[in-house]
């Protein structure tokens, strides 16, 4: 065991398989890291055990015979015990912390494995792990109508669970097993979410399970009838994946007629997967054809990687009253009683099992890290797109601005009118004449207008941005898809002609206020000539959005380049001084866009947020709880 | 798509409809759904030509449920292999029953030619009611290797009629169930459920189960399932099964019920969304025309180019019919600008003045959102989106065409009149005048006055004509400046005239290019949304 100290020295991640002769277990491994050799004919019944200690306590624990209550708590060694249960804790906190938020492909199968590593931790590993030499859970699944309920009444010689030619037969599962042992599964903690029933209650189908003592039934083992794994009633398959979660071994029912159907096989790749301990069982064999079925499945398990899993062939045969002679599970029964008799293959079998569970959460458990992974890459990837598309709006304003495109319409025509009509050289006057420019209608048309247009520009980015935006959500597969589809997210909010009025007006007062401070005039203009402030600044505003070479103009030869206004403004107010103003205010414009465009994005980001956030630092706990559990294995 | 058949029961019209639902909602509708429309429209359009006289029956289930066993027991012959282990058969088999015809259905549904079979003899034994039937013995759906094989969906989703062979173990698999049965509900009367190897089971047992299958089917939405227990080993109910077959094969009318069922389902699922508006005024009223051209005015500045004109023409009248005299004394005032050293300033105004009218392309984009945006409500997304891509179809050349068209009418703002040049004739002659009258006057004074010689006319002399001459001159003066007065006012009131003149102008053209541009591509969608849901509706019967 390694201390568990080692635990901060490495990254998250599968450490380094410590015990090679894990189940075949493929392609799960984190990449770099060796993996588990795969090996078809080694059987999970072959696997090394890493739990010594208690195989050595369950052979040699004389003062448990005999005792009336046959359950047998054997602590694990102390420091291997609180190591494990820590860790199995970890895990179980890791898993449940979980939320995948965005409903992307395999989003429900994600939360589906959730569920189930979560119930398999409570209902069997976190139990077996305290109390390893229990009775065995020996759980039978199959096809329905492949006759696990006729087996089980058959092999506990009364009749336990209902069979029956209505499919699906079973409902509830049923538990048979020897009286003694009835004290551990009527209270134990294993399957502990599940309520004990005395016998099978209509609708109450779902969260509980029958507990069935029978004498015929060997101690030590104990025999679980499941729903069927393939019937329209799908809670079935549901309720017979978790039994399984909790077996200590396998068995497989299926049929004559039933054998190459692909929910038997998927069973038995699960079960694969797991490294359980499986044991096959054909039953309903016609005695005519027995051999030739028999051949043919056989060699199809032999191609499948299942060459050395016990098998048992039971034939075709008269049900009475649910339940089959003796004879035609004669072979089963010597199986059962063997199991009974030789504790260590018992615990052998038990612990290879839960060998296998502990191996499957080594990629199960970062199988649902990557998933989270999926989503929270996903979800930087939808919010990457609102921010490219909106940055794109602000380099379209940026365009629209410097190309000229403002000058335009009516800014145009109430320009030529101000230029056209006299005022424009009226707002310069002498020094000593006090007349006040006229018209100050013109002015404030001029500058209504500006800001229309400005304010047009805005708005037509901000529609076009939020269009993207929807357009580039709509390609994103699943998640990104349903989100775009949020009413209202294809176009601008209703605030953003108001907020953009806002700003502009704001920007209008701030590049006034900027030529007012900043614009000190050169000494030899301000001799002879004054001007107004408001039509500076418009006309300031006018050159540098409709003509927006400012930054460009003044490496000419001064005077004579650049457009009209500029040339007005550099004459007053020289050309240092309008560089810096052109830069601040273009500056301010861009920030007070950016935070328009700002209140835009967060709409997007509050529908991403309404879809539930995952959390990124889970996807790291689950690696270091994964590591932690195989450290303290 | 000539589908156009006569076949009753508006199969033929609703399939019309169906086509122009294709034919319009070509990226209008969830593709997946679009590509499953026009696959059923081909598959509809090749089975109504191919022959109509036969019925093609497709005995499928799961392996093992005794498909085979079944086919052989109705065609008499052992023409499909059976065997024990699964899944037994791989390739479909087909077995006729009267072959005149039926070479390229057959062809269509893909049946190898060895596995082929034909029963024309079958007529002689009695067995005429089945004239016309084509069964087909189909690979399992459910074993391992259905999982890398679509044979059975294939002819599942083709076949006239459809007999699910079920057995007492399988009745219930999700398998058959989750993936055919609930999905063709409504598929009753070309669907028959066969409860096979019905010789396991004792005949009490035998009801229990035919009783929960057909409730397992009503609760899945089948509402009169058709059951038939049927044991192909004991022969048991065959004759009954044949029955049912030789009904259907003699009303010859499965094809178009499958048809119609496979309609029927599809347009439940293209009718999902069915918007609370089906049809929508597909021409554009007056009122929004209007808002749209006025919209589009202020993007191109019409007011205030009208505005700009009156006074910029006041202003610079100034230089033509002006008093001379007001300017040139206004010339000698400084000039404060020119001290700034800021070149040509007036030149640049005039420049300025000179250039053309043109459209803000923002404001443009805008004011077509608008119209866009009143006309989607009550419409789903995609034609909304459908809406404004069709009015924004020409929105990159509305800006520039916008400017030519208004840039033909909208005079430049430096433009000269004629008669601006003759009021300046007549004050340049007015001051000739004065000139005149002052020469005159230094005449007078020159001979009359100072008597500096002789006159070379005797009116250059006369002193007494100065009184006259400073009243003339006094008149000439005062002429100049009335004149220049009038005409100031006549250019205000003539500059008023044209720009009223200017902007109902500039409203017409602007209305006209709004019209080419941006109302009848939208009309278009509009029409197109309307047609659409006319054609859903039909083929929704």
């Amino acid at each position: 065991m390694t201390s568990p100290a080692r635990k901060t020295e490495r990254r998250p991640g599968p450490p380094e398989a410590g015990d090679t002769s894990t189940g075949p277990e493929q392609g799960e491994g984190a990449p770099g890291v060796e993996h588990a050799r795969v090996d078809d004919a080694e059987t999970p019944g072959e696997q090394t055990l890493s739990f010594p200690a208690i195989r050595d306590d369950a052979s040699g624990a004389p003062d448990s015979e005999g005792s009336g209550d046959r359950v047998r708590e054997v602590s694990l060694p102390e420091p291997v015990s609180e190591g494990l249960t820590a860790a199995l804790r970890q895990l179980g906190e890791a898993v449940t912390d979980l939320h995948f938020g965005l409903d992307v492909p395999g989003a429900d199968e994600a939360r589906k494995a959730q569920l189930a590593v979560l119930a398999q931790l409570k209902d069997y590993v976190i139990p077996r792990v305290h109390m390893s030499t229990a009775p065995a859970l020996i759980v039978i699944a199959g096809s329905t109508g492949a006759g696990k309920s006729t087996l089980v009444n058959t092999l506990a010689a009364q009749s336990v669970s209902a069979t029956g030619v209505r499919r699906p037969t079973t409902s509830t599962p049923v538990l048979a097993c020897h009286p003694d042992d009835h004290g551990w599964f009527a209270k134990g903690d294993l399957l502990g979410g599940l309520t004990r029933l005395e016998k099978p209650i209509d609708g109450k189908a779902t969260e509980s399970i029958v507990v069935v003592p029978t004498e015929r039934l060997p101690q030590g083992v104990a025999l679980l009838d499941t729903p069927d794994i393939d019937s329209v009633v799908e809670v079935h398959s549901e309720i017979a994946h978790r039994m399984l979660d909790a077996a200590d071994l396998w068995v497989f029912v299926t049929t004559a007629s039933r054998y190459a159907d692909a929910p038997s096989w998927g069973l038995l790749r699960l079960a694969k997967e797991r490294g359980a301990r499986l044991v096959i069982v054909l039953s309903r064999v016609p005695i005519k054809s027995r051999e030739v079925i028999v051949k043919h499945f056989g060699r199809m398990l032999d191609e499948y990687g299942l060459a050395d899993v016990e098998r048992f062939v039971i034939n075709e045969t008269k049900v009475v009253d649910g339940r089959m002679t003796d004879d035609d599970v004669v072979d089963l029964r010597m199986w059962l009683a063997d199991l009974s008799v030789d504790e260590q293959r018992r615990a052998q079998a038990i612990q290879s099992t839960l060998n296998g569970v502990f191996n499957s959460f080594r990629s199960r458990v970062p199988a649902l890290a990557r998933h989270l992974e999926t989503q929270v890459a996903l979800r930087a990837d939808l919010r990457s797109d609102v921010d490219a598309a909106f940055m794109g709006a602000i380099a379209e304003i940026d365009e629209a601005t410097r190309n000229g495109s403002l000058l335009r319409g009516e800014v145009l025509a109430r320009w030529q009118d101000f230029a056209g009509s006299g005022d424009l050289m009226r707002s310069l006057s002498l020094r000593k004449s006090k007349a006040q420019p006229q018209g100050p209608e013109r002015l404030r048309a001029l500058k209504a207008a500006l800001r229309a247009g400005l304010e047009s520009v805005i708005t037509s980015s901000a529609l076009r941005a939020s269009e993207e935006v929807v357009a580039r959500w709509r390609q994103r597969a699943g998640a990104g898809d349903r989100l775009a589809a949020t009413p209202g997210l294809g176009r601008p909010s209703e605030e953003l002609v108001r907020r953009a009025a806002r700003a502009i007006s704001g920007w209008q007062d701030h590049v006034s206020e900027l030529i007012r401070t900043e614009g000190v005039t050169k000494r030899s203009v301000a001799k002879v000539v004054t001007f107004d402030v408001d039509s500076l600044s418009l006309i300031f505003m006018v050159g540098l959005l409709g003509y927006g070479t400012t930054e460009l103009s003044p490496s000419r030869k001064t005077g004579s380049g650049g457009a009209l206004p500029q040339r007005l403004l550099r004459g007053l107010l020289g050309a240092e001084s309008l560089r810096s103003i052109s830069a601040k205010a273009r500056s301010d414009l861009r920030a007070r866009i950016g935070l328009i465009f700002d209140d835009e994005t967060l709409r997007y980001v509050d529908a991403l947020d309404a879809a539930g956030i995952p959390d990124e630092a889970a996807a790291t706990r689950l690696y270091q709880a994964t590591y932690n559990l195989e450290v303290a294995r | 798509m000539s589908v156009t058949t006569s076949t009753g029961h508006g199969l033929g019209s609703r399939l019309a409809a169906l086509a122009r639902v294709v034919e319009l909602g070509e990226g209008r509708i969830d593709p997946e759904l679009y590509a499953e429309a026009a696959q059923l429209l081909l598959r509809a359009g090749d089975r109504l030509k191919l022959s109509p006289d036969h019925t093609v029956v497709a005995l499928a289930g799961g392996t093992g449920s005794g498909k085979s066993s079944l086919f052989n027991a109705v065609s008499g012959l052992e023409l499909s292999p059976i065997g024990v282990r699964r899944p037994t058969t791989a390739r479909t088999h087909a077995c006729v029953w009267g072959l005149d015809g039926a070479g390229s259905l057959l062809e269509w549904l893909q049946i190898q030619w060895r596995h082929r079979f034909a029963r024309a003899s079958a007529l002689d034994r009695g067995e005429s009611q089945l004239h016309g039937l084509i069964l087909l013995d189909l690979p399992d759906h459910d074993s391992i290797r259905a999982l890398t094989d679509t044979e059975a969906d294939r002819l599942i989703s083709v076949a006239d009629l459809v007999v699910w062979v079920l057995d007492p173990q399988k009745y219930a698999d999700a398998s058959i169930h989750r993936r055919y049965v609930a999905e063709h509900a409504g598929h009753d009367a070309v669907t028959v459920f066969v409860l096979n190897q019905c010789d396991k089971l004792t005949p009490e047992e035998q009801a229990i189960c035919i009783a929960d299958l057909e409730d397992l089917l009503s609760r899945e939405g089948v509402t009169r399932p058709r059951v038939v227990a049927t044991s192909a080993a004991t022969g048991k109910g065959v004759d009954s099964l044949k029955a049912v077959l030789a009904e259907s094969v003699a009303a010859r009318r499965a094809a178009f019920q499958r048809l119609e069922a496979d309609l029927d389902r599809l347009m439940v699922r293209l009718a999902k969304d069915m918007p609370e508006r089906l049809r929508v005024e597909p021409t554009i009223d007056g009122a929004r025309r209007a808002g749209l051209a006025d919209a589009l005015c202020d993007a191109v500045g019409v007011p205030a180019v009208g505005e700009a004109m009156e006074n910029v023409y006041a202003v610079r009248s100034v230089d033509w019919v002006g008093w001379p005299y007001a300017r040139w004394a206004a010339k000698f005032r400084p000039d404060p600008l020119s001290s700034l050293k800021l070149g040509d300033v007036k030149d640049d105004i005039r420049a300025l003045v000179g250039s053309a009218v043109s459209a803000q392309p923002a404001e443009v984009d805008n004011a077509v959102q608008a119209l866009a945006d009143g006309l989607a409500g009550g419409m789903p997304d995609v034609w909304r989106d459908g809406v404004r891509d069709s009015a924004r179809s020409r929105a990159d050349q509305l800006p520039r065409v916008l400017s030519e068209e208004l840039s033909e009418i909208a005079p430049p703002l430096d433009r000269v009149p004629g008669w601006w040049w003759v009021l300046k004739f007549w004050q340049y002659a007015l001051v000739l005048a004065f000139a005149a009258g002052l020469v005159w006057i230094g005449a007078i004074l020159f001979y009359g006055v100072f008597k500096d010689g002789a006159p070379p006319a005797e009116i250059f002399g006369d002193p007494a004509a100065l009184p006259w001459l400073g009243l003339m001159m006094a008149s000439v003066l005062g002429l100049g400046a009335l004149t220049a007065v009038a005409s100031r006012n006549g250019v205000v009131l003539g500059a008023g005239k044209e720009r009223d003149r200017l902007e109902s102008d500039m409203r017409r053209r602007v209305a006209a290019v709004s019209q080419d541009m941006v109302v009848e591509p939208v009309e278009r969608e509009l029409h197109r949304y309307n047609d659409f849901y006319a054609a859903l509706s039909t083929a929704r019967r």
